[in-house]
């Protein structure tokens, strides 16, 4: 990882020199210790803030898609031959590239406004699972060395395995290599445990309807509509999302746990086939609600029904935006 | 009306989001032919099934609808060439995701019905009201006023 995080300073401060990119999205080291936070890049000497750990959450995807969008309407008022391309340089593990993938499939912007920094991936390291592996103590450092994580904490020192303190998301990442980069940093990475991605949502699937329902019910009732999780999620990118819409108003704003259900519902069933399992929804997320349940079954379907995996490549389209005339009807109702 | 008696003399309602073009004129037969079907369905006209938001269907079920039906016309008659290609994989994911956080699946349905077929769309709401019937008063997702 250290060589990674050379190389990539090496590479930022390159492209930033040489004018490719205009700004590079990146992670830098965060306030409290054992965290990264997003961090933009525009001046080659800032480069040395980049890092590359087990600590790096988010997908940046997200920025990519806020800058360019942002960038794109500040352009409309100026004449069209005074037009200016931004491009953008983004450190992309295999999940960030997936929601790039995703987003050049969705139109959002142009493969030649993005320039894609690879990183190989060996999952990161999420707050609440080591907290709650710490027994809530507070984290002072943390080291990853190979398969453990050796945590100092007020009351002394904790060695706890790695796979304790990785994202779930991470544990089955089936693409922790990016599926496209422009400049790849490193060897790719030792494969996850891919097999049993789906293993929680089959067991899931077998429980009696009426305990998924009182399952789905506890963990939205936990929701405090905070909508981080759609703030994070690289796939929620509408001009305006149908929550703060008011005509219609399609979902109330009270606190009728209703309402909270439905809004939760909707978010997550526009990711079919968009999600990229990221786990960004899931490590912001305030109240701890077990999103990647859900999240999970729809890239499972998307799988079973159209053979599809989100961002996989460029050609593979989202299954919602295709159709074909062979697509299963044992759905549809026969009288 | 006492609780008791509301109870003993419920009947489902049930939302019918159907097509213009194919399921809505099948309704259209279906009333011009005299065939008898039973009266819980409130239809709903759209010009196309692909034009139906997953949220519609949602939004009726929270809004205390006890079924909702999507009917519109067979794959590849599409008054549109597509539309109903499009709602199909829709549909398909929807129903599956709802039947997943612990909805009744007989809850959502789904099916084709064209313009030449009034007898279907009688049988259709028939086999719809037995289904939701059988499965009594929505309680999830409802909104309580």
């Amino acid at each position: 990882m250290e060589n990674i995080q050379k190389k990539l300073r090496e590479e930022a401060g390159r492209l930033l020199e040489e004018k490719k990119v205009d700004v590079i999205v990146g992670y830098e080291a965060g306030t409290l210790p054992a965290t990264a936070t997003p961090c933009f890049i525009t001046l080659p000497e800032e480069a040395q803030k980049l890092v590359w750990n087990s600590f790096c959450t988010q997908n940046l995807a997200k920025f990519v898609h806020d800058m360019i969008s942002q960038h794109r309407n500040a352009q409309k008022r100026v004449k069209p031959e005074d037009r200016k391309k931004k491009v953008v340089g983004v450190v992309a593990r295999g999940c960030t590239s997936r929601s790039i993938v995703l987003c050049l499939q969705e139109r959002q912007y142009n493969r030649d406004e993005v320039v894609i920094l690879g990183v190989p991936c060996t999952g990161y390291v999420e707050r609440k699972k080591l907290s709650a592996a710490l027994g809530g103590e507070e984290v002072l450092e943390a080291i990853v060395a190979g398969d453990s994580i050796t945590v100092k904490t007020p009351a002394g020192e904790k060695k706890l395995a790695l796979k304790d303190a990785l994202a779930d998301c991470c544990l089955t990442c089936r693409f922790n290599n990016p599926v496209i980069s422009d400049v790849m940093l490193g060897e790719n990475a030792a494969p996850m445990d891919a097999d049993r991605e789906y293993e929680e949502v089959t067991a899931f699937e077998n429980l009696p309807i009426e305990e998924r329902w009182a399952y789905f019910e506890k963990e939205m009732a936990k929701c405090i509509r905070c909508y981080a999780c759609r703030q994070a999620c690289p796939s929620c990118y509408c001009a305006i999302c149908f929550m703060d819409q008011s005509q219609p108003q399609w979902v109330g704003i009270g606190e009728d746990a209703t309402d909270t259900q439905v809004f939760q519902l909707m978010r997550l069933y526009h990711m079919v086939g968009r999600c990229v399992d990221c786990g960004s929804c899931v490590s912001v997320c305030p109240m701890g609600v077990d999103l990647r349940k859900f999240l999970k079954k729809l890239d499972k379907d998307g799988l079973e029904m159209f053979n599809n995996r989100v961002g996989a490549s460029m050609e593979d389209v989202p299954p919602l935006s295709a159709y074909s005339e062979n697509d299963k009807d044992d759905f549809i109702f026969n009288p | 009306m006492s609780g008791q008696e509301a109870k003993e003399n419920w009947e489902p309602k049930i939302v019918a989001i159907v097509c213009n073009w194919c399921t809505y004129a099948g309704a259209d037969l279906a009333g011009i032919s005299r065939i008898q079907y039973p009266p819980n369905v409130r239809i709903i006209r759209v010009p196309c099934t692909g034009r139906i938001n997953p949220f519609y269907v949602v939004k009726a079920l929270q809004e205390g609808a006890d079924g909702v039906l999507v009917s519109g016309c067979h794959p590849g008659e599409c008054h549109y060439l597509s539309g109903n290609l499009s709602a199909r994989r829709k549909f398909a994911t929807l129903k599956r995701f709802l039947s997943y956080i612990g909805l009744e699946g007989d809850r959502t349905i789904f099916t084709w019905v064209s313009a030449s077929e009034g007898e279907r769309f009688a049988k259709v709401i028939k086999g719809v009201t037995e289904r939701v019937t059988a499965l009594g008063p929505a309680n999830k997702l409802v909104k309580k006023l």
